[in-house]
C-alpha cells in the first residue's frame, strides 16, 4: 500500500473505496439536509429536556479536534518543538477542516439558521456562547491566515504545475509570487506570531466551550470548575489521537527510524494526555458520586448504567482509555504503524462518545422532579437517541469533511513529510 | 346571634386583582413589579391554567409555558398527592438572560423576562440555563397536522407580546424558544394573565409586588411563602403559599 | 421516546394532507376546508396563499376582550354545563372562558346589570375541558354531511347522501349497497288520531287493571287491532312504540324538544336518556327519600339532588365523588371548596377506594372496599345513634307545623310508625289500621299513646317518640327511627369495619367530627357508592347521615341549589307555555315502555301471562334504564322494536358489559332501522344505517339546568357562537344548520306530524326551525316566573343592541336573522328583554340574595322519608318479594336476586373506574390540549403492594379479565376482538385489592381508526386510541346474559361490582 521510497500512496482501489464511502455519506447527508430544510426541527429527536443532541455533541467534538490539532501544530510553530514539524502543516489543515465541520453542525442545530449574524449585531457580553462565536471567528481567520503563510511558498511552487493542482494553487497563492529567503523568513515569522497568538485563543475558546457548559448552574453535572480544563485536555487528546493516526498512516518511509521516533514521541504525548484526561474524568466522576447529591449523581449513573452504558464503558473507557493506553505503552505495538493507527482512531472514535456523554446525560435530569410527568409529550422525555435526520445530516457533514480533507490533501501541500525538508 | 354566611361578604378576587392592575398601570413601567402568588393549599391540579395558557398563546404540542407537577407522597394508607404549578418564575436575576448570545431575551422594565421572536436564533442555550425548566423550544409541531384538517385553533393569530402573529411552518415563533411572559399583551390592556382568570381553585394570584395594597402583597404579608430553588439567587417573582 | 422515522413521516404527511383536502369536504365542512390551511406548501399550490386570518381583521391591540367579539353560551364537555364566554375572531371561536355574570364561574359573580362592554373585560374561571371545547368544536374528524352506510352495519364504509334523500328513505324505507332494506317510519307511525290514541289508552289500561276483558277490548277496537303491537296485550301500546329514541347525555331544551316529537307527535312512549349508566340510584334515593305525601297513598315531588353549601359548611363528607375532578362539577365547586378549606378551615372526609384529588386535600381519606359504602354509612349512623349525637329536636317533628315551630324547613318521618309483619317492617301504619279514625295520614306515638296526623298540616304541630314500638289492633309497629337504629345495630362497629375495610378509630373520628358542627355539615355522594346493585339502599344509608343532623335548608347544610326560572313557560303569565301546551293536534302516547320502567309488573297483562319471575326485570321506581334498551329489544321483551334513533349516546361503549349491546345493534334482524346523529363517527353510532351530523354544543341552542352546588338561581342559555360547520338544509322552507332539531323537523314535515310547520305552535306561531322553539324559551326566561311580569329582565338599550348585532356579524341568515328572531318573540319589549338576556348568556340571581340569615334562600322544604313507604310498596319482578323501606347493607346480587361472590381465587381483584378532570365522558379524545395534552393515556392503577406481589412494574402491559369476560376483549361485531389491555401503574393511593382505570380512553372509533367515505379512506389518529376502556369486562348479569348487573330499584347499571384478574398481556 505504501510507496516505500518517498511518499505515501493510496492504492487506486483504496481511493475508489474512499470516494464511494464519501459519496454515499454525502448522499445520506443530502437526504438529511432535505429533511432539515423542509421540516425544520420537527424530525429531530432532541426535545424540551434534552434540548441538545447529536449535533451539539458533534460540534464540541469537532471543535475539540480542531483545538487539539491546532495546539499540536503550535508546538512546532510557536514553541519550536521541531520534532513534530512533519505533521505540523497537516495539523493546521486538520484544525481548519474540523472547525468547518463543527460550525456546520452547530449551524444546522439553530432554530433560525439565517439569523446567526445577530451574534455580531446584538452582542451579549455575558453570554459564553457569544464569546465562543467571536473567538471562533477570530480563530478561523487566524487559522486561514496562518495556514496561508505556512503554505505560501509551496503554493507558488505548485502554481507552476500544469493542470488542476497548479490552477488551484495559483489561485490560492493570491497573486503572491516571490519566493526568496526574505519572504520565507517573513512567512515563518508570521506563522510563528500567529501560532503564538493562536495558542491562547485556542485555549480560550475551547476552555470556553467547557465554560459554556460549566457556567450553567442549572445543570449540576455541568456546573463544575473542572469543565474548562477537562475540555482542554480532552481536546488535546482527541486532536493528538487524530494526528497520530493520520501520521502513522499517511507518513512516508514508514520503516525509517525517524518515523518510529516520531510516532513514539507523539504516541507518548498522546498517552500522557489520555492518562491525564482519565485522571480528570475520574476526579469529576468520583467527586460527584461521592457527594451523592442526587442531581449530580443521576446523570453519571445514567451515563454508566443507562440504556447507553456501552458508550461509556466500551467507548469512553474501552476505546478511549484502555486500548490506547495499552497500544501506546506496550513496546510491541507503540511503534507499529498499524497499531498506532488503531490507537489513534480508537481515541478519535471514543471521543464522539465522550462528547455525547457530556451533552446528553446531564440534560436528561429534569430541573424539577416530576416535570417530565407533568405534561406527557414525546419531546418531554429523559430518553434520547438521535433521529434518522440527525444521523443523516451528521454523517453528511462528516462525509463533507472527508471530501474536503481528501481534496485538500490532493491539491494542497499538506502531506506529512520527513525531517525538516519541505514537501516537494 | 344571626350568622352571616361568610361568602356573602366576599369581594371577587378577580375584580380585586383587576383593580390592582389598573392602579399599577397608572405608574411608570419601571415602578411596577409584576409577581404571581400561587396558593398550594388551594391548587387542585386541574390544569385549567395549563390549558388556558395553551389556548391564549396557541402553543403547540410540547410547548408549555406553565404546567402542574403532581406527586404522590407517603405510603398507603398514609398518602397524599401534592401539586405544584410551575410557570416561568420571572427571575429577578434570570440566568436564562445572561447566556443568550444575541440578546434576544431580557428582563424588561416591568421585570418580565421576554423573548424577541424575530431575533432569537433558536440555539436553546437559555433552556439549559433555566433552573426551572420554564423554557421550551417550538419545534414546529402541530396538534392536528396529520389529521384530515389543520384545525383553525392552531392557525388563529395570537397576540403574544402585543403582536398579531399567525403560526406558520418555518416562521417565528417556530424555531424559537418560548416561555411564559405573564401575558403582557393582556396586562397592558388591563387584563390579568389568562391562567389567573381560569384557575378554578383560585390558587393563582397576580399583581404588582411594589404596591402594598395589591392582593398579592397582602397575601405575601399574611401568609408564609417560599420560592423555588431560592438558594440559587435567581430571586423568582413567583411565590408559593403553603 | 420513540425514534421517529422521518421517511415515513414525510411520506404520510404529504399523502394525508393532499387527500385531506379532498376528504375534508366529507368529514369537515366545506367552509372550513378553505379555512383549514392544510399544509403551507400545498395551500400555496391550491391557490390559497394566506392562512385564513392574516389581514382579514387587523387587530386593534388585543381584540379578544371586546364585547363585539364575544357571545355567551354554555359548555357541555361534561354535563355540569357551565356558562361560558366564547371569544370569536373572524368567525372562529378561538378561546373559551367562564361567564363573569354567572355564579358558576365567579365567586361572587358580576352583578347582572353590568354593561356587556365591561363584563367583556372580565374572564371568569373555567375547567380545562371547558376551555378545550374549541378542540371538540373544530375536531378534524367531525362529520358535516349525512352518511349512509355503504357496507354492512359497523363496517365503517359510508357514502355521502343529501339530507333530503336521507329523510325520504327514513320515512319511506331505504335500500343499501349490500341489498338489505330498512322499513320506513311511515309504517311504524300506526296510530295517528289523537282521539283514537286516547281511547285505546284508556281501554288498554282498563284491561290491564282488570276493569275490561280482553274480548271486550278486541271487539270494541276490532278495526284497530292491527295498529297494536300485540292485540292480546293491548297495554303494550300501539306500533308507534316500536320506534325508540335513545339519547346519551341530552340536555334540557333538547330533551323537551325531542319528547314533543317522539311522545307527543309520533306517539311512542319509548323516549330514553342515559341516566342509569350515570348515577340514577343517587337520584332515585334522594327522590324517594324526599317524596312528599300527596294523599291516597301517593307520593311524589321528591328532589333528585341536594348538595352541601360548600361555601359555609364546616365539615363535608364525600362518598365516591369529590369536588375537583368530576361531580357537578369542578368549575363551580372547586373554588367554593378550596376557599373554605383555606380560609375557613373546613374539614373534609373522602370515602373512595382511590386517593382522589379531593382526598388529597382531605383530613380523612377512607379507602372503602368498593360496594360497601352502606356498611360504612350505617357504622357512622350507629355511632351517632349510640352516642345520641343526632338532632333529636329536629327528628321528633312529625309534620310541617312542628318543623315551622322549630324554624326548620324540613321534617322527617322518624317518629312515624311502621307496621311489622313476620318480624319485617312492611308499610307505614295508617290511622284507620290503628283505630285512629279515617284521616288520610299517619300515626306517631307520643309517650306511648298513638296519634294520627297529617304530615302536611301547617297548623297543628305534631311531635312523636323517636323510639317507639308496640302492638295496636294486633298489628305490631315500630317507629321509623327505631327501625333505622336497629339497622345500624345489625352489626357491631367492628363488624361493620370488617365489611367496609375502614378502621373503627377512623369511623369514630369522622362521626364525631361530623356531629360537632351543628347543621353546618353535609354529605355529598355521587356515582361511586351507587353504581352498584345495592346502589339505592346505599344512597339511602348515606343520605340518612344528613337527615340525622337535620342540615337541610341551613346555611352550610344541604340544599337543592338556586335552581332556575321556568323556560318551559309553565308558570302562569309566562308568554309561551311551550312544553305543556302549544301543541295543536298532539297525538300523545301510551303503553308499557320497552324497559318496563315506571310500571309495576303486577299491573301489566304480561304478569297475568307469565307470573313470577318476569322474563326481564320491571322497574317501578326509576326511568331511563339506558343499558336495558337494546338488550330488551334483542330479547323482544316485552316486544320487538322496528327502529332506533340514537342521539348523542354510545350505549355499547359507555355502559358496562356492552359487548351484547354492540352485537344487537349491528343485527338488522333485531333493529331493522338504526338512525343516529353524532358529531364524530362514534363507537356505537358507527352501526347506524343513516348517520347525521349534529351541530356541536357551541353551534346550537339549549336551556340546561343548574347544579345544586350553585346557590343562586341560574338560567343558562345555550346559543350559537359560530356558524355551524355542518351543512345547511332546508326544512319547511327555512334554511337551517343540520342537527337534531332539523332532523326531527324534516321527518315531521315528511310524515306530517302534528304541531310542526306553519302554525305549529298555534295560530300565527310557526315551528320551522330550532330557534322557533328556543327563542320562545328565552322569552319565558326573560319574562321570569312572576305572573305580573315584575320579574322580567331589563330591556336592551341601543348600545346593547349594537353589541348584540356586532357580535353576530359573522353569522349567516340561516343562523342569525334579527328580523325573524324578533318575529318569533313577537312583542317588541319582550324582544328587547330577550336581547338583554342573550347578551349575558342567561339570567342569574344576585349573589347577595342566596342566603337569608342562617337559612339558604332556596332551601329544601318538606318531608324526609327515613322509612320509604313508596318503595316498600313495590315488588321485585323476578323474586316476587317486596322491596325494603329502610337503608341497609346488601351484597352484590344478580337480576334474580342471587348473591354474587365478590373477589374469588381466580379473580382476586375488584374493578372500578373514575373520571379525571381532563376527560368529558368518552367524547373528548380530540381535546389535544386537555385530555391528551395533560394525560395522554390512562393506566391500570393498582396498589404497589399488589403490583409487587404480581411482579408487575410500571409500564408493563396487562389484560383485564373477569368471570363474564374471561378473554378480556371487546368483541366487535365485525369480528374484531380488541383486548382490554393497558399499562400498569403501581401507586400508593389506591386500596390494595382494587384495580382502577379512568374513563375517557381506549377508543377504536371516534377518529381513532380509519374509515371510508365515498371509497376514500380517512386515516384515523392513533393518539385517540390511547389507553383502555374497561367497560367490556364489567360483570354481565348471569341471569339475563346480555346486559350488565343492575340495581332493581334505582336502575343504576353496576360499574363497580366486578371481580377481576390482571394478567400479563
Ligand atoms: N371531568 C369530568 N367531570 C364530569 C363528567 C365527566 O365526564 N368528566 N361527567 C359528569 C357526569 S355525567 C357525572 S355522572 C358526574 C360523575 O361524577 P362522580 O360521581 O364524582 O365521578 P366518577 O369519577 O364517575 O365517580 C366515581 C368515583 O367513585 C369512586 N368509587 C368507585 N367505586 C366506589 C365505591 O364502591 N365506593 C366509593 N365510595 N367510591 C367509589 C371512584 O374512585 C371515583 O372517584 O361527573 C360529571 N362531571
Ligand atoms: N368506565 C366508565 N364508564 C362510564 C362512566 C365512567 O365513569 N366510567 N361514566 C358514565 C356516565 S356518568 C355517563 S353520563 C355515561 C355517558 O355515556 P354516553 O352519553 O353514552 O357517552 P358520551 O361519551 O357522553 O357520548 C356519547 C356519544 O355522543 C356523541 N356526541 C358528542 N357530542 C355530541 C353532540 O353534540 N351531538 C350529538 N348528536 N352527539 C354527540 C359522541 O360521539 C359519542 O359517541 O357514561 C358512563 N360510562
Ligand atoms: S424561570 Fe427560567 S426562564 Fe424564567 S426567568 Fe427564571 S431562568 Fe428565565
Ligand atoms: S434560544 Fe433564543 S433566546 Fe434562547 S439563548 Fe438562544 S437566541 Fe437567546
Ligand atoms: S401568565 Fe400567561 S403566559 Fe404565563 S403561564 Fe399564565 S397564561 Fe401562560
Ligand atoms: S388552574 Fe389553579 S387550581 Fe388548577 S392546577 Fe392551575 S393553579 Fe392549580
Ligand atoms: S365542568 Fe364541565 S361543563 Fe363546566 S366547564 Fe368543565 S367541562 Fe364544561
Ligand atoms: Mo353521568
Amino acid at each position: 500500500m505504501t510507496n516505500e521510497k518517498n511518499e505515501y500512496r493510496v492504492s487506486p482501489l483504496g481511493k475508489t473505496a474512499y470516494w464511494v464511502v464519501v459519496v454515499i455519506m454525502l448522499a445520506i447527508g443530502a437526504v438529511g439536509l432535505y429533511w432539515r430544510l423542509t421540516q425544520g426541527h420537527k424530525l429531530a429527536n432532541y426535545g424540551q429536556l434534552i434540548v441538545w443532541g447529536l449535533w451539539v455533541a458533534m460540534y464540541i467534538y469537532f471543535i475539540g479536534l480542531s483545538a487539539g490539532a491546532f495546539l499540536i501544530s503550535a508546538l512546532v510553530y510557536a514553541f519550536g518543538v521541531e520534532r513534530f514539524r512533519p505533521i505540523a502543516r497537516l495539523a493546521l489543515f486538520t484544525a481548519l477542516i474540523s472547525l468547518l465541520m463543527a460550525l456546520l453542525n452547530i449551524w444546522f442545530d439553530l432554530g433560525h439558521m439565517a439569523r446567526f449574524y445577530e451574534v455580531y449585531t446584538r452582542p451579549n457580553f455575558q453570554s459564553m456562547m457569544a464569546w465562543m462565536v467571536w473567538l471562533y471567528t477570530a480563530y478561523f481567520i487566524l487559522l486561514l491566515v496562518e495556514f496561508w503563510f505556512e503554505m505560501r511558498e509551496d503554493l507558488v511552487h505548485r502554481g507552476q504545475e500544469p493542470g488542476v493542482v497548479g490552477l488551484v494553487c495559483r489561485i490560492l497563492a493570491l497573486g503572491s509570487k516571490a519566493v526568496d529567503a526574505e519572504t520565507r523568513r517573513r512567512d515563518q515569522r508570521v506563522v510563528r506570531v500567529l501560532g503564538a497568538i493562536g495558542v491562547p485563543l485556542a485555549i480560550m475558546f475551547h476552555g470556553g466551550v467547557g465554560a459554556l457548559f460549566g457556567v450553567v448552574s442549572a445543570r449540576p453535572a455541568w456546573h463544575s470548575g473542572l469543565f474548562p480544563l477537562l475540555f482542554l485536555v480532552s481536546a488535546l487528546v482527541s486532536g493528538g489521537g487524530l494526528l497520530l493516526a493520520l501520521y502513522a498512516m499517511l507518513a512516508p518511509n514508514r520503516k525509517s527510524e525517524e518515523y518510529k521516533t516520531l510516532i513514539f514521541d507523539l504516541g507518548r504525548l498522546v498517552l500522557f494526555l489520555v492518562l491525564l484526561d482519565g485522571l480528570f474524568t475520574f476526579a469529576e466522576y468520583s467527586i460527584a458520586l461521592y457527594g451523592a447529591i442526587p442531581s449530580d449523581v443521576a446523570p453519571l449513573l445514567k451515563t454508566m448504567t443507562g440504556p447507553f452504558w456501552y458508550v461509556f464503558w466500551i467507548g469512553q473507557v474501552g476505546l478511549g482509555l484502555v486500548i490506547p493506553t495499552v497500544l501506546l505503552a506496550w513496546k510491541r505495538t507503540r511503534t507499529n504503524p498499524f497499531w498506532v493507527t488503531v490507537a489513534g482512531f480508537s481515541i478519535v472514535l471514543a471521543f464522539v462518545g465522550v462528547r455525547l456523554n457530556i451533552v446528553i446525560p446531564p440534560l436528561s435530569v429534569p430541573e424539577i422532579q416530576g416535570l417530565v410527568e407533568a405534561v406527557p409529550s414525546a419531546r418531554m422525555t429523559t430518553q434520547y437517541a438521535p433521529s434518522s435526520m440527525e444521523w443523516f445530516l451528521a454523517i453528511g457533514i462528516i462525509g463533507l469533511g472527508l471530501a474536503m480533507f481528501a481534496i485538500g490533501y490532493y491539491l494542497l501541500p499538506v502531506k506529512p513529510h520527513q525531517g525538516k525538508e519541505a514537501t516537494l | 346571634m344571626e350568622y352571616t354566611p361568610v361568602v356573602a361578604q366576599m369581594k371577587n378576587q378577580i375584580v380585586r386583582m383587576m383593580e390592582d392592575l389598573e392602579r399599577a398601570l397608572q405608574k411608570p413601567p419601571s415602578e411596577r413589579r409584576w409577581g404571581m402568588v400561587i396558593d398550594l393549599s388551594k391548587c387542585v391540579a386541574c390544569d385549567a391554567c395549563t390549558v388556558s395558557c395553551k389556548a391564549e398563546n396557541k402553543t403547540p404540542p410540547g410547548v408549555n409555558y406553565t404546567l402542574v407537577i403532581k406527586e404522590e407522597v407517603g405510603t398507603y394508607p398514609n398518602v397524599r398527592e401534592v401539586f405544584l404549578p410551575r410557570p416561568c418564575m420571572q427571575c429577578e436575576n434570570p440566568p436564562c438572560v445572561d447566556v443568550c448570545p444575541v440578546s434576544a431575551t431580557w428582563k424588561n422594565e416591568e421585570g418580565v423576562v421576554v423573548i424577541d421572536y424575530d431575533v432569537c436564533i433558536g440555539c436553546r442555550y437559555c433552556i439549559t440555563a433555566c433552573p426551572y425548566g420554564a423554557r421550551t423550544f417550538d419545534f414546529g409541531d402541530w396538534y392536528t397536522k396529520n389529521t384530515p384538517m389543520l384545525a383553525p385553533y392552531e392557525t388563529a393569530p395570537t397576540f403574544e407580546y402585543g403582536e398579531e402573529r399567525v403560526r406558520q411552518d418555518d416562521v417565528s415563533p417556530i424555531g424559537n424558544v418560548r416561555k411564559c411572559n405573564f401575558c403582557i399583551q393582556r396586562l397592558h390592556e388591563g387584563l390579568l394573565p389568562a391562567c389567573i382568570n381560569d384557575c378554578i381553585g383560585r390558587a393563582r394570584y397576580f399583581g404588582d409586588l411594589n404596591d402594598p395594597d395589591s392582593l398579592v402583597s397582602e397575601l405575601l404579608r399574611e401568609r408564609y411563602s417560599f420560592r423555588l430553588k431560592d438558594e440559587l439567587g435567581t430571586s423568582p417573582k413567583v411565590f408559593y403559599l403553603s | 421516546m420513540s425514534t421517529k422515522d422521518p421517511i415515513q413521516e414525510t411520506l404520510t404527511e404529504r399523502k394525508i394532507t393532499r387527500r385531506a383536502f379532498i376528504k375534508t369536504s366529507a368529514v369537515v365542512g366545506g367552509s372550513l376546508a378553505v379555512a383549514s390551511s392544510v399544509d403551507h406548501a400545498f395551500r400555496q399550490m391550491a391557490g390559497f396563499s394566506q392562512p385564513h386570518f392574516a389581514g382579514v381583521q387587523a387587530a386593534e391591540g388585543y381584540p379578544l376582550n371586546n364585547a363585539e367579539n364575544i357571545i355567551y353560551s354554555v359548555c357541555l364537555q361534561c354535563h355540569t354545563s357551565c356558562t361560558i364566554k366564547g371569544k370569536i375572531l373572524d368567525g372562529v371561536l378561538v378561546k373559551i372562558d367562564g361567564n363573569p355574570y354567572s355564579p358558576m364561574n365567579m365567586l361572587p359573580q358580576l352583578s347582572y346589570d353590568t354593561p356587556p362592554a365591561q363584563a367583556a373585560r372580565v374572564d371568569a374561571k373555567l375547567c380545562p375541558k371547558g376551555q378545550a371545547g374549541v378542540q371538540s368544536l373544530y375536531d378534524p374528524y367531525r362529520i358535516t354531511k349525512v352518511l349512509k352506510r355503504a357496507g354492512k352495519r359497523g363496517e365503517n364504509k359510508w357514502e355521502v347522501i343529501s339530507f333530503d334523500q336521507a329523510i325520504n328513505e327514513i320515512v319511506n324505507g331505504g335500500t343499501f349497497a349490500d341489498g338489505t332494506t330498512t322499513p320506513g317510519l311511515k309504517e311504524i307511525w300506526a296510530v295517528r288520531d289523537p282521539d283514537l290514541m286516547a281511547e285505546l289508552k284508556a281501554d288498554s289500561m282498563a284491561v290491564a287493571a282488570g276493569d275490561m276483558t280482553l274480548d271486550e277490548f278486541k271487539s270494541k277496537h276490532a278495526d284497530h287491532l292491527d295498529l297494536l303491537i300485540d292485540p292480546d296485550h293491548p297495554d303494550l301500546g300501539p306500533k308507534n312504540n316500536q320506534f325508540v329514541f335513545q339519547a346519551g347525555r341530552i340536555e334540557h331544551g333538547r330533551k323537551e324538544f325531542a319528547k314533543r316529537w317522539l311522545k307527543d307527535a309520533f306517539g311512542s312512549v319509548n323516549w330514553y336518556e342515559h341516566t342509569t349508566i350515570c348515577e340514577q340510584s343517587h337520584h332515585i334515593a334522594f327522590q324517594q327519600m324526599t317524596n312528599q305525601y300527596k294523599g291516597e297513598g301517593k307520593w311524589s315531588g321528591g328532589k333528585t339532588h341536594l348538595k352541601p353549601d360548600f361555601a359555609n359548611a364546616e365539615m363535608v363528607m364525600f362518598f365516591g365523588t369529590g369536588a375537583f375532578e368530576a361531580n357537578f362539577g369542578p368549575t363551580p365547586m372547586s373554588e367554593l371548596v378550596t376557599w373554605s378549606l383555606t380560609y375557613r378551615n373546613m374539614k373534609m372526609a373522602v370515602v373512595d377506594p382511590r386517593l382522589s384529588k379531593t382526598a388529597s386535600k382531605a383530613k380523612w381519606w377512607l379507602p372503602v372496599k368498593p360496594g360497601t359504602d352502606a356498611a360504612l354509612a350505617l357504622a357512622l349512623g350507629r355511632w351517632i345513634v349510640e352516642n345520641e349525637r343526632y338532632d333529636a329536636a329536629y327528628l321528633v317533628n312529625a309534620n310541617k307545623a312542628a318543623a315551622d315551630a322549630d324554624g326548620e324547613t324540613s321534617w322527617t318521618n322518624a317518629t312515624w310508625l311502621v307496621k311489622i309483619e313476620n318480624g319485617k317492617p312492611t308499610r307505614l301504619l295508617r290511622p284507620n289500621e290503628a283505630g285512629q279514625g279515617d284521616l288520610d295520614g299517619f300515626v306517631v306515638s307520643q309517650g306511648g299513646s298513638l296519634i294520627a296526623f297529617d304530615p302536611n298540616d301547617a297548623e297543628n304541630p305534631v311531635e312523636g317518640d323517636l323510639f317507639a314500638e308496640g302492638v295496636v289492633n294486633g298489628i305490631q309497629y315500630k317507629s321509623a327511627f327505631q327501625l333505622y337504629k336497629e339497622e345500624t345495630m345489625a352489626h357491631s362497629l367492628e363488624e361493620w369495619s370488617e365489611i367496609c375495610g375502614i378502621p373503627v378509630r377512623k369511623i369514630e373520628e369522622v362521626a364525631r367530627e361530623f356531629t360537632s358542627h351543628g347543621k353546618r355539615v353535609g354529605v355529598d355522594l355521587y356515582r361511586g357508592p351507587v353504581q352498584h346493585t345495592n346502589g339505592y339502599y346505599t344512597a339511602a344509608a348515606i343520605i340518612m347521615l344528613n337527615v340525622l343532623v337535620g342540615n337541610a335548608g341551613w346555611v352550610g347544610g344541604m340544599g337543592p341549589g338556586g335552581s332556575h326560572w321556568h323556560e318551559d313557560g309553565s308558570k302562569s303569565g309566562q308568554p309561551f307555555n311551550i312544553v305543556k301546551g302549544m301543541h295543536p293536534g298532539k297525538l300523545g302516547s301510551y303503553g308499557v315502555t320497552l324497559t318496563r320502567e315506571k310500571w309495576h309488573y303486577e299491573k301489566s297483562t304480561l304478569f297475568k301471562r307469565d307470573g313470577y319471575p318476569a322474563k326481564r326485570p320491571w322497574y317501578p321506581y326509576t326511568g331511563n334504564v339506558y343499558q336495558e334498551i337494546i338488550p330488551s329489544a334483542a330479547d323482544g321483551y316485552p316486544y320487538p322494536i322496528k327502529a332506533l334513533f340514537l342521539h348523542k349516546g354510545t350505549p355499547g361503549y359507555a355502559s358496562p358489559a356492552g359487548n351484547p349491546t354492540l352485537a344487537a345493534i349491528a343485527d338488522p334482524n333485531i333493529i331493522p332501522l338504526v338512525i343516529a346523529d353524532d358529531v364524530v363517527i362514534g363507537e356505537t353510532s358507527m352501526y347506524a344505517d343513516y348517520l347525521f351530523p349534529d351541530t356541536a354544543i357551541w353551534e346550537r341552542w339549549g336551556t340546561p339546568h343548574t347544579t345544586p352546588a350553585v346557590q343562586a338561581k341560574t338560567s343558562k342559555m345555550r346559543q350559537p357562537i359560530i356558524d355551524p360547520l355542518v351543512e345547511k338544509v332546508t326544512v319547511f322552507g327555512q334554511e337551517q344548520p343540520l342537527g337534531m332539531e332539523a332532523i326531527m323537523l324534516a321527518i315531521a314535515e315528511k310524515l306530517g306530524l302534528p304541531g310542526y310547520g306553519v302554525n305549529g305552535f298555534g295560530d300565527g306561531m310557526d315551528f320551522k326551525a330550532a330557534e322557533d322553539y328556543f327563542l320562545r324559551m328565552a322569552a319565558n326566561l326573560a319574562f321570569g316566573d312572576k305572573e305580573d311580569g315584575s320579574e322580567a329582565v331589563p330591556e336592551a338599550d341601543e348600545e346593547e343592541f349594537r353589541i348584540f348585532r356586532e357580535a353576530r356579524r359573522h353569522l349567516p341568515k340561516a343562523v342569525f336573522d334579527e328580523e325573524r328572531w324578533k318575529k318569533v318573540v313577537g312583542d317588541e319589549s319582550l324582544w328587547r328583554r330577550v336581547v338583554y338576556l342573550l347578551n349575558r348568556g342567561g339570567r342569574f340571581e344576585d349573589f347577595g340574595k342566596v342566603y337569608k340569615g342562617e337559612k339558604l334562600a332556596h332551601p329544601f322544604k318538606g318531608l324526609f322519608n327515613i322509612f320509604v313507604d313508596n318503595v316498600a310498596a313495590g315488588v321485585h319482578s323476578l323474586t316476587g318479594e317486596h322491596f325494603y323501606g329502610l337503608p341497609f347493607f346488601e351484597p352484590t346480587k344478580d337480576a334474580a336476586g342471587n348473591e354474587l361472590p365478590q373477589e374469588n381465587a381466580d379473580y382476586p381483584f375488584h374493578l372500578f373506574t373514575f373520571k379525571h378532570i381532563y376527560g368529558g365522558q368518552s367524547r373528548t379524545p380530540g381535546n389535544y390540549w386537555a385530555q391528551l395534552g395533560v394525560a395522554s393515556e390512562n393506566f391500570v392503577l393498582m396498589n404497589k403492594l399488589d403490583a409487587d406481589r404480581l411482579g408487575l412494574k410500571e409500564g408493563d402491559e396487562v389484560k383485564l379479565v373477569s368471570p363474564t369476560n374471561p378473554e378480556g376483549v371487546w368483541k366487535l361485531p365485525n369480528g374484531e376482538a380488541r383486548p382490554v389491555v393497558g399499562k400498569v401503574k403501581p401507586i400508593q393511593g389506591i386500596r390494595p385489592g382494587t384495580v382502577a382505570a379512568s374513563w375517557h380512553f381506549g377508543h377504536w372509533a371516534y377518529g381513532a381508526s380509519d374509515f371510508v367515505i365515498d371509497g376514500e379512506t380517512v386515516k384515523g389518529d392513533p393518539r385517540r386510541a390511547a389507553g383502555l376502556c374497561p367497560n367490556a369486562v364489567m360483570y354481565e348479569d348471569p341471569v339475563l346474559k346480555n346486559v350488565s348487573l343492575t340495581d332493581p330499584i334505582g336502575g343504576s347499571a353496576s360499574f363497580y361490582d366486578t371481580p377481576l384478574n390482571v394478567v400479563r398481556a
